[in-house]
C-alpha cells in the first residue's frame, strides 16, 4: 500500500522551486524510487544543481556537489586517510560522496579513473578507503551531468559505465512563458528553500511499495520487446534531415542490454507509484522507455554523417513497438 | 402426382422432426451472428438430387440447436438431411445440408428457415429469418434426348421415304454447321447466394454489447476483449496507449474517459483488485451508454 506521504508531494514541492523542467523532476524522484542513479545532459543554467538541491532539501537529506576536473583524483571523491601526527595514526576523512544526493558536476570533465571510482561507488553502495569498507547512506541518488556543448577536453564516457546509470535525461530550454515565470520568481528574491516535505525513512517505504508495484505479463512482454528492438531494427525506418530514408540497424552497431529491461520494469512501477497506482501500464512504460534506452544503444558514425538525432532513431524503435 | 404427393408428405416430415414445440421457458440463449439459407446450385436439375444448406453462426459454445424450423419444401423430394454443430473459440457453428430433388421444371420459391431463441444480448425472445431462395428447375440432357428421339421415330414411320431424304438433308446440313462452328465448351457457374449485410450496429448497441459481455464473463480476457473492442468502436488504433487515446478528440468527455481508465485498469490490475475493477469498467460503460444518443 501506498505510504501516508506520498512521492507526489516530493513532486509538489519540488515544482514551487523548479519552473518547468517535469522531466528533470520526474527523473528525480523516479530514481530515488528505484534506487538508481541519473544522467542529466544539457547546457549549464538550466536548473540542474538546484533541482538536486531542493531534492535534498524536500527530503531532510544531506546533499554535496563534486566539480569534475581534469586533475580530480579518485580521494577526493571517496575520502582518504590522513597521518594525524598528535596521534601518530591514520585517520579517515570521508570523500564528498558520503551524502544522500551526490550531484556529479561535469563528470565528464574527469579523467576515466576518477569516473570509474565514482561509478564503482555507485554500483557498490560501499567505498573502501585503507584496510576498511564504509556504507554510503541509504537513500544514496547520485545526479551526474554532462555538459553537450563545450565537448574540448572531456573524457567521454564508455558505454559500460553509463549503463550504470537508470536513466539519462536530456535538459532542454525552458519556454518563453516559463523564461517569463522564472524572471518573476527569482530576479527579484534569493531562490526559495525547499520545505521538508518527506523523510528518509519514507523514501525506503516508498521504494518497498515501489517494488509490489503490479507489472501484468502482457506489459512484460512490451518491455522485452521494445529492448528487442533495439538489437533487431530491420524493419524500423528513420529520415535523415536530407530526405534519405535509412534502416535503424544502419545507424546501431549494439542494442541495449538486459540492464535496461530491469530498468524499464523497475521506471514503470515507479512511475505507477508517483502516480498513485499499484499496478503499472503501458502508459508508464512508454514514457520510461526513451531516457532508459538513449545511453544504452551503441550508435555508429552514420548517424552524426547522415545529421540524425539519436533520439529521432530511438522514438521510431518505440513507436514500432505495439502497446498491449 | 404420386411425386409431388410424396414430396408433401416427405416435407411435412422433415418439418415435424426439425420443429420442436417452443416455448418462452425453453428457448435457448443465443447471440446470433448470421442466419443463412443456400443452394449449392441456382439451376438446379430436373430428376438430379442438389442441396440447400443452412447456416447458423452464433458467439455461444453450444452442442445442439434447437428451434430452428426449416422451410416447407413442397415442390421438392426429400432424400436426406444432415445437421452438424461445430464450436471453436469465437463460438459455435449450425450447418444442416438437406438433399433435395425436384421432379418438374420451373421456378422454386423456398421460403426462408426460421430460429427461435432469446437474443443473448438483450434478454428479449425473438424469432429471426434466413433469407428466401428462388432456383430455376431445368429439363435434365437426358430427357431432352428421349423426347426427341421418339417423335423423330414416330415421323420416320410415317413419312419414311420423304424422312429418309429429310434426314440425309439435315445430316449434310448439321455436318456442315458443325464443321463451321467449333464446339463450344460451358462452365456452368455456381452462385450462392449472399446473406443480406448484418444491420450496422450503433455506438449505444456496441457499449451494451461490450457490456454484456463483461458482465457475463468476469476475466482479465473479457476486459481485455472489450478493452479492444471498445478502442475500436472510437476509432483508436491498436498498438496505442491510454494516453495516445485519451488526445483523441472527445475522448476526454468525462463518461468515455471514465470508461477507458476502468477498462485500462481491468486489463493491468493485480488478480485481487481485478473483481472490483470490472464492477467499476461495468458502472462505467452503463453511464457511457446512458449517455450516447
Amino acid at each position: 500500500m501506498i505510504a501516508a506521504r506520498e512521492p507526489g508531494d516530493l513532486r509538489a514541492a519540488l515544482a514551487k522551486t523548479i519552473v518547468g523542467q517535469e522531466a528533470v523532476i520526474e527523473g528525480l524522484l523516479l530514481a530515488l524510487l528505484c534506487n538508481g542513479h541519473v544522467l542529466l545532459e544539457g547546457p549549464p543554467g538550466l536548473a540542474k544543481t538546484l533541482a538536486c538541491r531542493s531534492l535534498a532539501a524536500a527530503l531532510e537529506g544531506e546533499f554535496k556537489r563534486i566539480q569534475f576536473t581534469p586533475d580530480l583524483l579518485p580521494s577526493d571523491i571517496v575520502g582518504t586517510r590522513i597521518f594525524d601526527q598528535r596521534e601518530s595514526s591514520f585517520a579517515t576523512v570521508l570523500g564528498p560522496i558520503f551524502a544522500n544526493v551526490v550531484l556529479a558536476d561535469e563528470i565528464n570533465r574527469a579523467p576515466a579513473k576518477v569516473q570509474s571510482a565514482l561509478l564503482e561507488a555507485m554500483q557498490e553502495r560501499q567505498v573502501t578507503i585503507g584496510p576498511q569498507s564504509h556504507e554510503l547512506p541509504d537513500p544514496f541518488v547520485v545526479m551526474a551531468t554532462m555538459n553537450p556543448l563545450d565537448s574540448e577536453g572531456t573524457y567521454a564516457l564508455p558505454i559500460a559505465q553509463m549503463d550504470r546509470f537508470l536513466m539519462k535525461i536530456n535538459v532542454g530550454y525552458p519556454t518563453r512563458d516559463q523564461e517569463r515565470e522564472i524572471l518573476d520568481r527569482f530576479a527579484l528574491a534569493d531562490t526559495q528553500p525547499v520545505r521538508a516535505v518527506a523523510t528518509l525513512d519514507d523514501v525506503r517505504s516508498w521504494r518497498a511499495a515501489a517494488h509490489n508495484v503490479h507489472i501484468d505479463e502482457k506489459l512484460k512482454r512490451y518491455i522485452v520487446d521494445l529492448v528487442a528492438i533495439t538489437r533487431e531494427s530491420e524493419g524500423v525506418s528513420v529520415r535523415s534531415s536530407a530526405g534519405a530514408t535509412h534502416r535503424a540497424c544502419e545507424l546501431i552497431d549494439y542494442g541495449a542490454s538486459p540492464r535496461a529491461t530491469l530498468a524499464l520494469a523497475f521506471l514503470a512501477r515507479g512511475r505507477a507509484l508517483l502516480d498513485r497506482r499499484d499496478f503499472a501500464l503501458p502508459d508508464d512504460v512508454r514514457a520510461v522507455a526513451a531516457a532508459t534506452l538513449r545511453h544504452r544503444i551503441g550508435f555508429n558514425y552514420r548517424l552524426a554523417t547522415e545529421n540524425i538525432a539519436a533520439d529521432e532513431v530511438i522514438a521510431a524503435m518505440i513507436a514500432a513497438v505495439p502497446a498491449p | 402426382m404420386t411425386r409431388l404427393l410424396t414430396g408433401l408428405v416427405a416435407a411435412a416430415f422433415a418439418a415435424l422432426l426439425s420443429c420442436n414445440p417452443c416455448t418462452a421457458q425453453s428457448l435457448q440463449r443465443l447471440s446470433v451472428e448470421s442466419f443463412v439459407l443456400s443452394a449449392d446450385t441456382t439451376r438446379p436439375r430436373v430428376d438430379t438430387p442438389f442441396h440447400l444448406i443452412v447456416l447458423l453462426r452464433v458467439r455461444e459454445r453450444v452442442t445442439e440447436i434447437n428451434n430452428i424450423e426449416l422451410p416447407l419444401l413442397a415442390a421438392l423430394e426429400l432424400l436426406g438431411d444432415e445437421r452438424e454443430v461445430t464450436s471453436d473459440a469465437r463460438g459455435s457453428q449450425y450447418r444442416e445440408v438437406i438433399t433435395v430433388v425436384a421432379h418438374d421444371p420451373g421456378t422454386l420459391a423456398i421460403a426462408p428457415a426460421t430460429l427461435q431463441a432469446v437474443d443473448a444480448r438483450d434478454g428479449h425472445p425473438k424469432e429471426w429469418y434466413t433469407n428466401d431462395l428462388h432456383l430455376v428447375a431445368g429439363q435434365s440432357p437426358e430427357r431432352i434426348v428421349s423426347s426427341v428421339r421418339s417423335a423423330f421415330l414416330g415421323v420416320v414411320w410415317i413419312l419414311a421415304p420423304l424422312a429418309v431424304l429429310v434426314a440425309i438433308g439435315v445430316v449434310v446440313l448439321l455436318a456442315v454447321r458443325a464443321a463451321a462452328n467449333r464446339p463450344r465448351v460451358v462452365v456452368p457457374i455456381v452462385v450462392e447466394p449472399i446473406a443480406p449485410p448484418p444491420a450496422q450496429r450503433t455506438l449505444r448497441q456496441q457499449i451494451e454489447d461490450a457490456l454484456v459481455v463483461l458482465r457475463a464473463e468476469r476475466t482479465r480476457g473479457a476486459a481485455v476483449r472489450v478493452r479492444a473492442a471498445v478502442w475500436r468502436t472510437i476509432g483508436a488504433s491498436e498498438g496505442a496507449t491510454l494516453a495516445d487515446v485519451l488526445r483523441r478528440p472527445g475522448s476526454d468527455e468525462v463518461p468515455l474517459r471514465d470508461v477507458l481508465i476502468a477498462l485500462e485498469r481491468s486489463a493491468f490490475t493485480y488478480d485481487a483488485d481485478l473483481s472490483p475493477a470490472i464492477e467499476d469498467a461495468c458502472g462505467a460503460l452503463e453511464r457511457y451508454a446512458g449517455s450516447v444518443v
